[in-house]
């Protein structure tokens, strides 16, 4: 083979990861119909955003609780949609206080789980909560939940601390020992939504079933030949497959046969697949939990606007002159602080981009925000000093009239965060009486 | 509870890594009395008697020799002592030196006894294909050039750092969705492609030949190419079926067999990797074809490797011998060169938003050429030593490097390439060219740079970790970021502010280590180009290991890693064979990384001896029946 080939090859791998164009076998560009006849309530939807790195809590923090809290310098992009929003602030994951600065705290953000210190080969943590919320009523939206993100998984382990880096780059985890991967291509997002929403055609979803049902056979076989070890991995695939086998078939079940979307989704909206900067990636992704969201297609959502220890450059930003992680370490330099400051607005506002999207999208007597609960959390407070206490952490929406939004909570030193999820999960209509440490649901936080 | 439970944990044999300052002192004096008396000291209190704290007992652990009566009970002990578990909470705990020199001195020993052990071989996990392995093997299913790798999320890497390791191949919803959608396309271009056709379609139904039969005669031929072992006619009449109900939803027979193909891509037995079957014992050498090809090529095995798996040889040292350079030689193996060198030395972090600041320095960001070219020379250099046998000490420095005349440009060097100036190629460098070995790479200059400037620490960090295998521990939680910071004080260059801080108590005993290998590279700037002056100042690329090594300059910290030349070697050992497993290296691999060393050091460091004794290693080739637990 001559050298010029090898190079082009090579040079195509080293394209990995840049979302290089593949044209997909495209579906026709039939729009879903909105075809509503019986009147439903709307339905409560539930999303977690997560920013790495922590927040600069003199700068986050109100001083002021109640309804009249302060906007403080990195909270004022809430301040049209104050009404609409819930500061929390003490709340702690206990089970994340020790450990390494990063890891612990990131990966067990949703799961307020203890994560097992390992290179891979005895990974866990718990089930995150937007998991618990979709197990529960998943059934109900084409898609039971939405996981997406805008940075790849990080490879390798970080040997100075001794975590596969897994862990960092994954917050919703469907048991203690499977990270759920997420999609980062808002056009494959989009394409997706649109077949679940679409459903098969009765003889495709007769062929794939067909297919799933030949899959199942051969990994039914092969797990009796397996040892425990190795079920527990081979499970993992059976369920996956089966979820599959059960999407496919959706559009013959009941629950599924009530379902119509709110609100219609063409192909030709589908977005880029290569955004040209940070800022329109992350928007595009909030994009396409506004429009999951809008037409019903899942209910449940999870973003990360990075991994753990990010140190995606934020130069692109006045005033930065570095990458995340880097800024976080401030040590109290004026210069960094700034910087550090800048970065956490930065965070907000795209968070309050999100809120307002929903806000404009009208449903019912109100909006979807209205029916929506997104949670916007850092695993850390001051970056700096990797402090697990305090952490950021804001609510949006009023969740089907369950949360009495518009105030500045301020709970006792060290209050569970669980206790947030575990108030989300009753007030989505997940039967939940208890999650990982929590007390009790969070208190003053819903509607009496 | 210790001594009964075979270790699954491998953090532990990294632990020289988590003890920054082995003295010198320490590392000489220490014997099994001084680990005794560690022992006897912080241990036996509870561990003793008659009904000892969790059933352990230190008591039998006299002499080196109990290395390998009772190398459990040391190997979880020292796991613990190193992880401050042991002494638990509440008890007086021993001085850090102390606990670090106990550590080091029973991974020491570890290593020396690890074969008179004889511990049994760890099992490898079943793991299904990463997304470039899949990518990799529907090529050469199909014949078809296509890289469908960008259609699955990114793999996370487990084991020894590695994306191919089983522990951290997931499955998920999102990825079975992948795997059908993946299947739909990949048929689709193969139906469109004369070879693959030709490759599929070895019969057709006609006068003399039912659709039935046609079918048979397909899928007999493409199941065990597809599944990468022998298929039962059992299996084979399963997917006939499935043509046939096919047909009954309307398919034509072309469809038919399309579709039960569609099949073959989402079972299991396509997407995870070949397993020894205690019912079939025939099987365990297809595994180890599949383990061989998957190591060599990141691909199925050809028809020559199923053949010798099928004749029974694929455990043959001879056979294995001559196939590791005829591998190496195949296209395929690119795949090895690129996959592992790219996650060994951490190349995929310039990927994305982490390589050099497009605005400081529009040079590389502008110039996808040059940008490619430097992405690429190590690989192409881990190519040359591994293709051509050399000594796989030149990965520290060479006489020789890979190049491009871009890359002649802007390393400016007094080269010309006369043809192929764009074709990567090995060159003798000139004398004093400070261009040999890795770390005269720009690729490894801009890897452990921040985007905008050099980072003795990062770099320090980096040899550390991925030449000699020996990271540093974590920073303490509260640690600024070194080489940033100032206390406030805006005051001098970085050597100045690092010194400050490597003086405080803390820091002091990792940066002491880490900080004078990334000076003594201090002339490299972010794009890996030649300094003298960094900004107003001159450069200054001096500096002193713990153990008074003085260093002056990339030269000198060459010939100090040289000196190390162990270390480098049982690093690159343990991460070729984790590589090659899949999976994390446990204790029970510590026998065969010695062994490899311990060859390769007696044939001249020679590459193909490397991947040879690695190939014939214990662990490689136990691939264990699966045994079923007794329920």
């Amino acid at each position: 083979m001559p050298a010029s080939r090898t190079l082009q090859i090579s040079r195509r791998a080293l394209l990995r990861g840049s979302g290089v164009l593949l044209g997909l076998p495209w579906l026709e560009a039939t729009a879903l119909g909105n075809r509503r006849t019986v009147p439903r309530p709307s339905p409560v939807r539930m999303a977690a955003l997560y920013m790495p790195n922590g927040a600069y809590p003199a700068t986050w923090t109100p001083t002021a609780a109640g309804r009249d809290f302060d906007l403080t310098p990195s909270l004022e992009p809430l301040a049209d949609i104050r009404q609409q929003v819930t500061v929390l602030s003490n709340l702690w994951n206990e089970q994340a206080k020790d450990g390494d600065g990063h890891y612990v705290k990131e990966s067990s953000i949703l799961t307020c789980a203890r994560i097992k210190k390992t290179q891979g080969a005895d990974l866990r943590n718990g089930m995150s909560f937007d998991q618990i919320a979709a197990a529960a009523r998943g059934h109900l939206t084409p898609l039971p939940s939405l996981e997406l993100g805008v940075t790849p998984v990080a490879v390798g382990n970080d040997a100075v601390v001794g975590y596969t880096r897994v862990y960092g780059s994954h917050i919703s985890w469907s048991t203690p020992t499977t990270p759920l991967a997420r999609e980062l291509n808002p056009r494959a997002v989009y394409e997706r939504l649109f077949r679940a929403a679409r459903g098969s055609s009765a003889s495709e979803a007769g062929l794939d079933s067909l297919l799933l049902d030949r899959v199942l056979q051969d990994a039914k076989r092969l797990r009796k030949r397996l040892g425990s070890s190795d079920r527990n991995r081979l499970d993992e695939y059976l369920s996956s497959v089966r979820s599959l086998e059960e999407r496919v078939q959706w559009s013959a079940r009941t629950e599924r046969s009530n379902w119509e979307p709110l609100t219609s989704l063409y192909l030709r909206d589908a977005p880029t697949e290569r955004p040209s900067s940070h800022l329109e990636h992350v928007r595009l992704m909030l994009d396409m939990i506004a429009v999951a969201f809008q037409s019903d297609t899942t209910r449940v959502a999870t973003f990360m606007f990075g991994n753990a220890v990010s140190n995606i450059s934020f130069r692109f930003l006045d005033g930065v002159t570095s990458g995340h992680h880097d800024v976080s370490h401030h040590a109290n330099e004026e210069q960094k602080l700034a910087e550090y400051k800048i970065i956490n607005r930065w965070h907000v506002e795209q968070y309050a981009y999100l809120l307002r999207r929903l806000a404009a999208m009208p449903e019912g007597e109100g909006t979807v925000l209205d029916n929506s609960m997104v949670v916007f959390a850092s695993a850390l407070s001051d970056g700096q000093k990797h402090d697990p206490h305090k952490l950021p952490v804001l609510l949006g929406g009023k969740g089907g009239g369950h949360i009495d939004s518009g105030q500045h909570l301020i709970y006792g030193e060290d209050h569970p965060l669980a206790n947030l999820y575990l108030a989300l999960l009753q007030a989505f209509g997940a039967p939940a009486e208890r999650f990982a440490d929590s007390t009790g649901p969070l208190s003053g936080l819903l509607v009496s | 509870m210790f001594a009964s439970q075979p270790i699954r944990t491998a953090a532990w044999l990294g632990l020289l890594a988590a003890a920054c300052s082995p003295s010198a002192r320490a590392q000489g004096a220490y014997d099994f009395p001084a680990a005794r008396s560690f022992l006897d000291g912080h241990c036996q209190t509870c561990h003793s008697g008659s009904s000892p704290a969790g059933g352990f007992r230190t008591d039998p652990l006299h002499g080196v020799a109990s290395f390998a009566t009772h190398a459990d009970a040391w190997i979880s002990l020292a796991a613990r002592v190193s992880n401050h578990e042991m002494p638990p909470t509440g008890v007086p705990s021993p001085p850090l030196d102390d606990r670090t020199a106990f550590v080091a001195w029973v991974e020491r020993t570890w290593r020396s006894q690890a074969c008179a052990a004889e511990l049994p071989p760890t099992q490898s996990p079943i793991r299904r294909l990463n997304r470039d392995e899949y990518s990799a093997t529907v090529r050469d299913l199909f014949d078809i050039q296509i890289d469908v790798s960008e259609m699955f999320p990114v793999d996370g890497a487990g084991g020894e750092g590695f994306d191919n390791a089983a522990e951290t191949l997931f499955l998920s919803p999102l990825l079975a969705e992948k795997y059908l959608a993946a299947a739909k396309f990949v048929l689709d271009v193969a139906a469109k492609e004369f070879k693959s056709r030709t490759k599929i379609f070895v019969a057709r139904p006609g006068p003399a030949m039912t659709e039935t039969n046609a079918s048979r005669e397909i899928l007999a031929k493409f199941l065990p190419i597809a599944f990468r072992q022998p298929v039962g006619s059992e299996t084979v009449a399963s997917y006939v079926r499935l043509t046939r109900r096919a047909r009954r939803h309307g398919a034509d027979f072309e469809s038919s067999i399309f579709f039960a193909l569609r099949s073959v891509l989402v079972s299991p037995a396509f997407l995870f990797h070949v397993r020894a079957d205690a019912a079939a014992p025939a099987s365990r050498q297809y595994a180890l074809a599949s383990r061989l090809s998957y190591f060599l090529w990141g691909s199925q095995p050809d028809e020559l490797l199923l053949d010798i798996a099928a004749a029974g040889r694929m455990d043959d040292p001879a056979v294995l011998d001559r196939l590791v350079p005829r591998m190496l030689r195949d296209d395929r193996a690119l795949e090895f060169f690129s996959r592992f060198s790219e996650q060994w030395l951490r190349i995929r972090d310039l990927e994305g938003s982490h390589g050099p600041d497009p605005k400081l320095f529009p040079e590389y960001a502008d110039d996808a050429e040059l940008r490619g070219d430097i992405l690429l020379q190590p690989v192409f250099f881990f190519r040359e030593v591994f293709r051509e046998n050399r000594s796989v000490l030149e990965f520290l420095d060479s006489d020789g490097t890979v190049l491009t005349q871009p890359l002649i440009t802007h390393l400016g060097l007094p080269l010309k390439k006369k043809q192929d100036a764009k074709n990567p190629n090995w060159m003798e460098l000139p004398e004093g060219s400070r261009r040999g070995g890795l770390l005269g790479m720009p690729s490894i200059s801009a890897l452990t740079s921040h985007p905008h400037r050099t980072s003795p620490v990062l770099r320090g960090v980096w040899i550390l970790d991925s030449i000699l295998g020996t990271p540093p521990p974590a920073p303490p939680p509260d640690a600024p970021q070194l080489d940033e910071s100032s206390e406030g004080k805006p005051v001098g260059s970085i050597r100045e502010r690092l010194l400050a801080h490597s003086n405080s108590p803390g820091c002091a005993s990792c940066h002491q280590r880490i900080d004078p290998l990334g000076f003594a590279l201090e002339n490299y700037d972010v794009l890996g180009r030649w300094r003298d002056q960094d900004a107003e100042t001159p450069v200054d690329a001096t500096g002193k290991l713990p153990d008074g090594t003085r260093l002056d300059g990339p030269d000198s910290l060459k010939a100090a890693l040289l000196e190390r030349k162990q270390l480098f070697l049982r690093n690159l050992a343990k991460r070729l064979l984790g590589y090659a497993l899949g999976r994390g290296l446990t204790p029970s691999d510590t026998c065969a990384v010695e062994t490899v060393v311990t060859e390769v050091e007696r044939q001249d460091y020679s590459a193909w001896t490397l991947l040879r004794e690695i190939v014939r290693s214990e662990p490689f080739l136990h691939t264990a029946f699966p045994r079923r637990r007794q329920e």
